[in-house]
């Protein structure tokens, strides 16, 4: 770059602001109609700065639709969950890396097959197994199948099989049983797969909509994508469509915000994660 | 979304287990480790795979039992004009995103590798719309595709009724999933650039090679695992395209954007009529299946050409 000069530069960084307003220019749209009195959300006049700017759509989603309930159950559902998956995929994760026992490789053999199963081939069995228990409409519905993941396992255990077993040996001729071990010794050296597997598990369920649309019922349960998609109960060309818009963009602002904030604060963890589920695993 | 790791299975890494316990004497701690997500495995996923395809070959509305039909839904599936509709939807989908998401992915991933300043901002600018989740995109951009006042149509001084017309309905959806998902790609083919030792290139531009060359001879053949990896995930997504369309048009106007999933949903717990349901989603399967098998077909084929 540096013989071509600063013509080359001046055109990548062009480049550059293309991109970065292409990909965050619909969400401060969402935000700018939001902060829009009705009147001026339906107007061909383009206004990123809101002429006045109101908070009477967010008091109204507020009002009208369950949305901090809502919030407060994808909250519970999804760091629930998280706990549960770190746990148990930490567990499964070490003694498949790290423990020799009978059947261990078609174990894990079975686990990765399921990858390719896709979840809407167990919805019908799921949804009657919970209604059998009488447990559809409920937070456990929601979190349970979300235990059964294949990723986190994967991840951990390839991750187990990264570390030196110098540590485990030292601790094992101290005379500290498999217990002991996995929770001093090689949970704290595992905090980045932990960590990993815990924004990956969190962001999925944070963002499931599938099943918690088929299981879930009522507002007392429902989960923060699920109640979402019923301001879309209003179709596009619908004489009233376009006086929901102000309300929608409010509601979409209150579920989108959060964890954006999260991920602009935690952004190099969260791409972290990402790039070593997908690939360092 | 779901979110799969690589495999790779050509390296072995099944017997690359080590063990720092004693191998000869049977012990309980192994089985105590894995049990407990064996027992959430077994109950919420294995299981309920299986019933699912034993479920398939039932005719089970909501009520009543299960009634053994064989491959009658398979046969039925074969005369559904709404089936068609599903699976032609969901190939065109695949077939318009996948290029778009590989693609821009890549070519996002290429830009923001360079050494310039700024780029940080430009990989998580990029990457944010992934962490919206997709209902709250699916609203958005109803909002954005609006005919009269929605941002696009108002911008670019157009005047498409993007969402209620059969002709554009799917291009909205393409053009939102695309948006929304494109930075997930670019951060995975980011993550492969950066595994590419630094000294090729070096070695590389020593003996005269061009950026193009460069490009060509170093970058896209050390990326081809990365490129099979994120080829993979994206088809395996695009083929379960959901939220955003269930939102934004629930499958229409008429058929337009009905896909596979939105159709086992319609039929399984709209109609309840989980046994045709069940079969629609095993057919799903299978055609994931059948392209796995031919992507790492492909891929195998691929790396011979590369290493010969």
């Amino acid at each position: 770059m540096r013989t071509q000069g600063s013509l080359l530069r001046f055109v990548w960084y062009i480049a550059l602001v293309i991109i970065v307003i292409l990909a965050l220019a619909p969400l401060i749209w969402m935000i700018s109609t939001s902060l829009k009195p009705e009147t001026q959300i339906t107007t061909t006049e383009i206004r990123w700065i809101p002429e006045t700017i109101t908070l009477e759509n967010f008091q109204a989603v507020l009002d009208h639709h369950a949305m901090l309930r809502w919030t407060m159950n994808s909250l519970i559902v999804a760091v629930t969950a998280t706990a549960l998956v770190l746990v148990l995929d930490s567990l499964a994760g070490y003694a498949l890396a790290r423990m020799h026992f009978l059947g261990r490789d078609l174990l894990f053999l079975l686990i990765l097959s399921m990858l390719f199963v896709p979840i809407q081939i167990t919805v019908v069995p799921l949804f009657l197994l919970f209604s059998k228990m009488g447990l559809t409409d409920s937070h456990v519905a929601l979190i349970w199948p979300v235990g059964a993941t294949v990723t986190g396992v994967f991840l951990m255990r390839q991750f187990f099989l990264s570390v030196p077993t110098e540590l485990e040996d030292a601790a094992r001729v101290d005379g500290a049983n498999d217990l002991r071990i996995w929770w001093s010794v090689v949970l704290p050296l595992a905090r980045p797969a932990l960590t990993a597997v815990a924004i990956i598990t969190f962001l999925s369920t944070w963002n499931s909509f599938f099943w918690p649309l088929i299981v879930t019922r009522s507002d007392a349960v429902r989960t923060l994508p699920v109640g979402i998609a019923q301001f879309m109960s209003l179709r596009p060309g619908m004489a009233q469509a376009a006086q929901a818009y102000g309300q929608s963009m409010a509601g979409a602002v209150i579920a989108a915000l959060p964890p954006v904030i999260v991920f602009f604060v935690l952004q190099r963890h969260f791409i972290e994660g990402i790039s070593m589920t997908g690939l360092k695993g | 979304m779901p979110i799969l790791p690589r495999q790779n299975p050509s390296q072995g890494q099944l017997n690359e287990g080590k063990t720092s316990s004693s191998r000869s004497s049977w012990r309980a701690a192994p089985y105590l480790f894995i049990l407990p997500y064996m027992l959430f495995f077994v109950i919420f996923r294995l299981g309920p795979s299986l019933a699912g395809l034993g479920i398939a070959f039932t005719n089970w509305a909501a009520v009543g039992t299960p009634k053994w039909v064989g491959l009658g839904n398979f046969e039925a599936m074969v005369r559904d004009p709404l089936l068609k509709d599903a699976v032609l939807n969901t190939i065109l989908f695949t077939a318009l995103t996948v290029p778009l998401l590989i693609g821009l992915g890549l070519g996002l991933a290429l830009f923001m590798n360079q050494p310039y300043r700024g780029r940080e901002l430009g990989r998580v600018a990029v990457f944010t719309p992934f962490v919206v989740m997709s209902t709250v995109v699916g609203v958005l951009w109803t909002w954005l595709l609006e005919k009269d006042f929605g941002l696009i149509n108002v911008t670019f001084g157009l005047d498409i009724p993007w969402l209620v017309s059969k002709d554009y309905a799917m291009l909205a959806i393409v053009m939102t999933t695309v948006w929304w998902t494109v930075g997930y790609n670019m951060v995975l083919f980011l993550a492969g650039l950066q595994d590419i030792p630094r000294e090729l290139y070096e070695a590389a531009r020593i003996d005269g090679a061009g950026r193009f060359q460069l490009l060509r001879r170093i970058t896209l053949p050390l990326l081809a695992p990365t490129m099979f990896l994120v080829l993979m995930l994206t088809i395996i997504n695009t083929f379960q395209v959901f939220d955003q369309v269930f939102v934004m048009t629930s499958g229409g106007p008429g058929t337009s954007t009905l896909t596979l999933v939105q159709y086992v949903y319609t039929t399984a717990f709209q109609f309840r009529k989980f046994g045709y349901g069940s079969a629609v989603a095993v057919l799903l399967f299978a055609i994931l299946v059948l392209l796995a098998l031919i992507q790492t077909r492909a891929y195998r084929r691929g790396l011979e050409g590369v290493t010969e």
